[in-house]
């Protein structure tokens, strides 16, 4: 026994470990199933009171494709020629001519519409400063500049449309960049396409709106404190708890109700329970990332609506803070309903480090209208905050310092650069759009998603059970193990999925039933070279070696042969093909531990330790 | 229990029997290729596919007279497994990808009494499916090239060649076989077929390295035995485990076809056709060639001596 001692205790520990990462799968799997049992506030209540648990289960499951789940998949790619247009200056009929003629060039080539350009110009002998940068400026200037430009445009468009996924409410969404100009955007549960191409493609609206007073801020939150108290809200011990923990050491809740615990406190106040007053800037809220959801369904109710004063509007951060501990919290903002100023006067912002501090900061410029209005605003507002808020959603929220003349205005107290760049990226939105086009869109309807699930799941059942029947048949005993290599390869496959946070996929199950059979492949390999040695007169325990020995080499080049065009069809398939090759790589290295190391050392157990002689068939 | 005991079947004999046999596979399906071609998916094809589902049947004739009210007259109509999922396709690209709400707009007019949802919805832009074409036969290129390079380091040159000249042999013959019988399973060209064709390379080239394996292990111990007689020894000795593994792979895929419904019948059908195939091929182009190849210079070499 004591040969076996390590190998029992690897196998052991891979079982172990997978089904810990497969238990938020089964876990998530369970409360969805107890949450459609249950009806209307019902099912809203065990969903508030197991928020926490449905948030992190379903962060850890195997992901679903779309092809699965239904939703929508859409591929933006920046209109580069549509951007470098806007950016030209002079623009006269040569150079409308010479756009035209990129257009027609550029639908049929992989060039950038830039390099076209430039050939164009070339070919004329036109400088292309004539409408690009500083006169001195040679066309390999010009042309760094708009590839540089085209570049930041692609941040842009990727930063307004997560920003704007973010605001709609998509669960899961994501959104990757796609080689140089694309943008992948993937919408899981969505289908409303008319919704969907106004998010995507729409021009970002920035604007430029004032913070309400702390006090005036205070008194509406408590309105609604009450309102909410007042109601029928379903709150629970364990979030307020929690929050109210968190409170202790962030933020204080200054109340006039003296001690409280906890859950008296969540009952006499649910709004400030999970909205904490922050104490640096008492006119705003923090809300526990977990407790947005809730907080935006209470501001929707009509008995809350009914007591915020018209003029104001609650609007939350873009981004969380993230305090110890790794938990982050968004900020709730009330300001002033209607902009101060829109986005279309700002010319240009730049983040730099402020040489004398060497503090990030950035500088933004306005047009003459702007900077006239803008002027009133600041000097009306000395010491008030204004909010910088891009499709409803505030990136900052500086003080104003003193009147601004002249539209030339600096923003400090960023933490570190990329804020500032960030900041950038917003305040650019607003006067220089990242021009997008839909080029692919594929959606699902949740039906089909289905269907597709159910007829994925009886084939593998289907092709695994007959395929486990036909070994057990065949090799008796030896079939026995190979199942039980079968069974344990697709749980370290799913599980390795789970802890990758892999998708799951339509052509993914079916590189699942391929596995099956490269898995199967291998056993029957090994048992017919045992046979085979078997008829040569060694003795049992000898055969079993040598099978094992003998069919080492044609298993591991007939699997590596297999994994590279796996690896080639991950690096040219795309989205659902990918898929494929992902789970037929796992499965491959998966089956070639269950089905040699795991078996070899089930028969060594067997003849050494319990002295029987396994039967082959 | 055992399908087959000692074997000693003299394969390679009659290799040139199914070297004709192959031939006349691949001219059908060059033929087929030539005079109808294949069906690209709209993957590859850009445009528009629509699958909607009504809740009663409706005739596709029906269907198309709504879809040439639309402007859609060159729209593919067909029901999509059931009488009452429809879909519809057009290669027609108009501005801002609205094609498909122009289409729907039409079905609801059409069908006021009878609600549709929408199953699925693909559009794809000119420029996507050219490049989604590009890189699919990329793909099977560098996985052949791939394999090839592997298997001269695992083995010799001559029997890289051998496996990737059987594994063209295979995607020739299954791209004539889906050419053949697109309109009979409706089959098409799509993303899911080239996954397909990348998966018959690699269990065609797993039987290929089995097979060559034993050969390797064989030339060992027998030095002097002709390659002709050590070439069937060594196919022999494996053929138990050929029919079981591949007898195993076609009933599941066997299973896929019959039970995995319309997405993934091209998928099936190629690769239950490419296990036959791959199966054969392994002996008959890949095994014989390496032969063909050995006695070639080995003739040769006795020329100039």
């Amino acid at each position: 026994m004591h040969k076996y001692r390590t190998k029992l205790i690897i196998i052991l520990a891979a079982v172990g470990l997978s089904l810990y990462f497969l238990y938020p799968t089964y876990r998530d799997y369970d409360l969805h199933r107890q949450a459609s049992q249950l009806r209307g506030a019902d099912s809203v209540q065990f969903i508030e009171q197991n928020e926490a648990e449905i948030r992190e289960n379903r962060s850890k499951r195997i992901k679903l494709g779309l092809d699965l789940q239904g939703g929508m998949r859409v591929v933006l790619e920046v209109n580069v020629l549509k951007l470098i247009e806007d950016l030209a200056k002079n623009k006269d009929d040569v150079f409308t001519q010479i756009v035209k003629e990129v257009r027609e060039e550029a639908k049929l080539s992989d060039e950038s519409p830039v390099i076209i350009m430039r050939r164009k110009f070339e070919e004329r002998q036109i400088r292309m400063s004539r409408y690009y940068g500083n006169l001195r400026d040679d066309n390999d200037r010009v042309t760094a500049d708009l590839e540089n430009e085209s570049k930041k445009a692609i941040d842009r468009a990727i930063e307004i449309v997560g920003n704007r996924v973010d605001q709609y409410g998509v669960s899961e969404p994501s959104i990757q960049k796609l080689g140089g100009t694309r943008i992948n955007v993937e919408l899981p549960g969505v289908s409303k396409e008319g919704e969907v191409r106004q998010l995507l493609q729409g021009t970002a609206l920035l604007e430029f709106k004032l913070l309400k007073d702390p006090e005036v801020a205070y008194s509406v939150m408590k309105a609604i404190d009450a309102a909410l108290a007042a109601g029928t809200v379903d709150t629970t011990d364990t979030t307020a708890a929690a929050a109210l923990d968190l409170s202790a050491d962030t933020t204080k809740i200054s109340t006039p109700d003296g001690e409280l615990t906890p859950a008296q406190f969540a009952e006499k106040h649910p709004f400030f329970a999970i909205a904490l007053i922050s104490q640096q800037n008492p006119g705003e809220a923090m809300v526990a990332e977990e407790n947005r959801d809730r907080i935006r369904r209470w501001l929707d109710r009509e008995d809350v609506k009914r007591v915020i004063p018209n003029d104001v509007q609650f609007i939350w951060s873009a981004k969380p803070q993230i305090v110890e501990g790794g938990k982050k919290y968004y900020t709730l903002y009330p300001v002033k309903r209607s902009p101060e100023l829109t986005g279309g006067v700002v010319t240009t912002a730049q983040a730099t480090l402020d040489p004398s501090y060497n503090q990030p900061i950035v500088t933004m410029e306005m047009n003459s209208d702007g900077s006239r209005e803008w002027a009133r605003i600041t000097g009306a507002n000395v010491g008030k905050r204004i909010a910088i808020v891009l499709d409803d959603a505030v990136f900052s929220a500086p003080v104003v310092r003193g009147k601004i003349p002249g539209g030339h205005s600096q923003i400090e107290g960023m933490d570190n650069l990329d804020e500032a760049r960030l900041l950038e990226i917003v305040l650019k939105a607003g006067a220089l759009p990242a021009p997008v086009e839909i080029i692919e869109q594929r959606s699902v309807g949740p039906s089909l998603g289905e269907d597709s699930i159910r007829s994925g799941l009886i084939t593998s059942a289907v092709a695994t059970v007959l395929t486990m029947f036909f070994m057990l048949l065949y090799y008796r005993t030896g079939g026995n193990v190979a199942n039980i290599a079968l069974i344990l390869c697709l749980l370290f496959l799913l599980s390795v999925l789970a802890a990758f946070q892999g998708t799951l996929t339509l052509p993914g199950i079916a590189g699942i039933i391929l596995t099956l059979a490269v898995a199967v492949d291998a056993n029957v390999l090994i048992y017919e070279r045992i046979r085979e040695e078997v008829l040569t007169g060694k003795t049992f325990r000898a055969s079993i070696d040598a099978g094992y020995d003998k069919a080492w080499s044609a298993i591991l080049d007939s699997n590596v042969t297999t994994f590279i065009t796996g690896i080639i069809l991950y690096q040219f398939g795309s989205g659902p093909v990918q898929g494929f090759a992902l789970t037929l790589m796992i499965g491959i290295v998966a089956s070639m531990f269950t089905a040699i190391f795991v078996t070899h050392a089930i028969f060594g157990i067997m003849t050494d330790v319990f002295n029987k002689q396994p039967n082959f068939g | 229990m055992r399908f087959l005991g000692k074997t000693n079947i003299d394969f390679m004999s009659k290799r040139r029997f199914w070297y004709s046999v192959s031939l006349v596979l691949i001219a059908a399906g060059i033929i087929s290729l030539v005079v109808k071609g294949f069906h690209l998916g709209t993957d590859f094809l850009g445009g528009t596919e629509l699958i909607v589902k009504f809740q009663q049947p409706v005739s596709i004739s029906e269907v198309r007279t709504a879809m040439e009210q639309a402007g859609y007259g060159n729209a593919e109509i067909k029901t999509f497994g059931s009488d009452t999922d429809i879909l519809i396709r057009t290669p027609e690209q108009r501005e801002g990808l609205t094609a498909s709400d122009q289409m729907r707009k039409a079905l609801a007019e059409r069908f006021p009494g009878n609600p549709q949802t929408v199953l699925k919805e693909d559009k794809i832009g000119p420029k996507i499916g050219a490049e989604l074409r590009k890189d699919a036969v990329l793909a099977i290129i560098a996985s052949l090239i791939a394999i090839w390079a592997y298997l001269w380091l695992r083995f010799k040159f001559v029997y890289g060649f051998g496996a990737v000249a059987s594994l063209l042999h295979d995607v020739l013959v299954v791209l004539g076989l889906v050419s053949i019988f697109d309109g009979l399973l409706s089959l098409e060209i799509d993303q899911n077929m080239i996954a397909a064709f990348l998966t018959l390379v690699g269990t065609s080239v797993n039987d290929t390295v089995v097979i060559f394996d034993r050969i390797r292990e064989n030339q060992k111990i027998f030095k002097t035995m002709p390659l002709e007689q050590l070439m069937n020894k060594s196919v022999n000795e494996t053929l138990s485990r050929t029919i079981i593994t591949n007898g195993t792979i076609f009933a599941v895929l066997l299973v896929l076809l019959i039970f995995g419904g319309e997405v993934t019948r091209g998928f099936a059908f190629a690769l239950t056709v490419g296990a036959i195939v791959g199966t054969y091929s392994t002996v008959y182009i890949a095994s014989s060639l390496v032969l063909e190849y050995t006695n070639w210079t080995k003739s040769k070499a006795q020329l100039v001596s």
